[in-house]
């Protein structure tokens, strides 16, 4: 009996297959609708999928254990508001220090959107000024030369620590670079270390843009001597909630709830996460209006198809053909048909996303493709069970004298 | 076998007009019969046997296969009676033309309920070997001659074994000599394997070669 399945199968295959083959050009434009859609599809999830492991990587080669301590609301914050308000001092960092589960602890001052200079060329950069605590806070390691020391923030000597992906755009090479000097808003700079890559593509929007001084340093250039935010780390591998309530508490003596915010690396990632899924849901979701266009077209082309075979839905009712067995035999056909254009727009979006790869962090995940593969035959479903219908629901004798 | 009870066919042209194919025709067909139907072009032949062969229902009166009223049948009921009881073969061979000659022997059986109790594959062989069709297994229909095609669609008519074969104006697009060796076929089924062959012909000379002549003229038998 399974035998005779099988060849039912066969059967219904190879009559599709024929009908494929006569038919070409109209099988080829009918399958690109779904091959457009399947691949605008595809290709966004891999675009999206490849930024948010983007990020997710740059958040991880910081530590999930890294806590920072911001002036302003985090409501205000969280939404990419202004930073203002109340300032941190010296005083803030030594009395969060006492907290037995911080592990390091410094005042940051940042300035995005500075420029580095040397060697005739001007690249963007992130300044960073803090003290030797920097370098656990922020996870940093050298491939060249040493990092900061207790020394050097007590010296406030200009030093610089950049990463090799910055010498390399300043210098064309990370290798004999040390003890060149850099300038960072018309002053100079010495580099003492070359901090390894965190990161790779996307260019220069990453952590490695990031440059760092000695807080000490930095005066020239925050003439203020303010922090912009405290950062720390805690023993444990994640923040927990005792220690962040700690840390409130302690800043709570002197400022109010509203003034302050103290966000941990989870938060941030996790906002950050939740509006990028929502903005790819969108984009996916018009993406997919046009696999419903080519369901109208494989709709459409299935009616065509029932039409020109009326005579054959005769004949095979005419040998004991259910009208099950016309239902299942078009329906069959409109799959087919779906799942090719599916198919071929997966196959196109991996060429795609392997050619831009070195550009771009996209990749494809078993889920996009169980996707394509599953909402093509899903397409080739609904839009061919309209068709299938009206061969099946002819009459077997109106069919047999049909010519 | 088979059994008509004033069967009436009428279609329905316009609003006004109806028109009667069939006429409270009542006859009766009995087990390895091999008759002709007969009658002018427009008599209502092929409609009687559309009817018998459950292709299509009358508007009145009753049709019994064995006994059985097939007015109480569904559609389902009706494709396995198809299936299993009845073997057409048309004047157009009405061959599926994608497919090869075993592939439209073997075609009926890729519907069937129940297992035939024997190999539909070695059946196939056995009968393109039988009709002279041995060597054009794997040709396609439209490749071989009308004798051939029409070899193919008496073959695919037994693979399932039916007990009937309904044959309309088979030898209709055939020469006279193709014609009389299909003939010669049909009437070799009827006395070797005790089928029961309906032959649909306006043909003269082709219902004289039967044993039973139903004549049908303006939807009457007469």
């Amino acid at each position: 009996m399974s035998c005779m399945k099988d060849l039912y199968f066969l059967f219904v295959i190879k009559t599709a297959l024929y009908d494929f083959s006569r038919n070409k050009g109209r099988t080829f434009l009918t399958s690109l609708g779904i091959l457009i859609g399947v691949m605008a599809v595809v290709l966004l999830m891999a675009l999206g999928l490849g930024l948010k492991k983007y990020i997710q990587d740059q958040f991880d080669s910081l530590g999930a254990n890294l806590v920072m301590v911001m002036p302003g609301d985090k409501q205000a914050l969280m939404q990419g508001g202004g930073i203002g308000g109340i300032q941190f001092d010296e005083r803030d960092v030594t009395k969060l220090r006492r907290i037995k589960t911080i592990s390091s602890i410094t005042g940051v001052y940042a300035k995005p959107g500075s420029k580095i200079q040397a060697n005739g060329k001007t690249e963007a950069a992130e300044i960073v000024a803090a003290s030797e605590e920097i370098v656990p806070v922020m996870n940093l390691e050298v491939e060249y030369g040493r990092l900061f020391e207790k020394k050097d923030s007590q010296k406030g000597q200009k030093i610089i620590l950049i990463s090799t992906t910055m010498a390399e755009k300043l210098f064309d090479t990370s290798e004999n670079v040390l003890g060149k000097k850099v300038d960072l808003n018309e002053q100079s700079f010495k580099i003492i270390g070359l901090l390894k890559p965190k990161s790779s593509g996307l260019g220069s929007n990453g952590v490695d843009n990031h440059v760092y001084i000695p807080f000490k340093a930095s005066y020239s250039i925050n003439p203020d001597k303010k922090f912009y935010g405290i950062y720390l780390k805690t023993e444990n591998k994640e923040v927990n909630a005792e220690t962040k309530t700690e840390i409130e508490n302690v800043l709570l003596k002197r400022y109010d709830k509203d003034d302050f915010s103290v966000l941990e690396q989870k938060e941030i990632m996790d906002t950050v996460s939740s509006i990028f899924n929502i903005i790819n849901s969108v984009l996916v979701a018009i993406a997919a209006i046009s696999l419903i266009v080519g369901g109208i077209g494989i709709m459409n082309i299935m009616y065509v198809s029932v039409t020109e075979r009326i005579k054959e839905i005769g004949i095979r009712r005419a040998l004991g053909a259910r009208k099950s067995d016309i239902l299942y035999q078009f329906i069959t056909e409109s799959v087919l048909l779906s799942l090719l254009g599916g198919f071929l727009g997966l196959s196109f979006s991996f060429l795609i996303v392997f050619g831009i790869q070195k550009l771009f962090p996209a990749y494809i995940d078993l889920m996009s493709v169980a996707l394509a593969l599953g909402v093509s035959s899903g397409i080739g479903i609904i839009f061919g069970v309209f068709p299938a219908k009206k061969a099946a629901d002819l009459s077997p004798i109106d069919a047999i004298r049909y010519e | 076998m088979i059994k008509l009870e004033e069967v009436t066919k009428k279609y329905i042209l316009d609003r006004e007009t109806e028109f009667a194919a069939l006429k409270n025709i009542s006859l009766q067909i009995k087990s390895g019969e091999l008759c002709a139907i007969t009658g002018p072009s427009g008599s209502g032949k092929s409609t009687l046997m559309h009817i018998i062969g459950l292709l299509d229902q009358p508007s009145s009166g009753r049709v019994l296969i064995d006994g059985i009223d097939v007015a109480k049948l569904n559609d389902n009921e009706l494709s396995r009676i198809r299936s299993e009881f009845v073997g057409f073969v048309f004047q157009q061979f009405n061959l599926i033309n994608k497919l090869t000659v075993l592939e439209n022997i073997l075609l009926p059986t890729i519907y069937k309920r129940k297992d035939l109790g024997y190999s539909p594959h070695d059946k196939a062989l056995y009968l393109t070997e039988r009709f002279g069709l041995k060597g054009k297994e794997n040709s396609f229909p439209n490749k071989i001659s009308g004798g051939q095609q029409q070899r193919v669609a008496i073959a695919r008519s037994l693979i399932m074994n039916p007990k009937l074969i309904l044959a309309d104006e088979p030898t209709g697009n055939l020469d006279t000599k193709t014609g009389n060796e299909i003939l010669r076929l049909l009437e070799e089924l009827n006395g070797d394997e005790k089928l029961t062959v309906v032959i649909v012909t306006h043909e003269v000379d082709v219902a004289a070669r039967t044993k039973r002549i139903i004549k049908i003229v303006d939807g009457c038998l007469v």
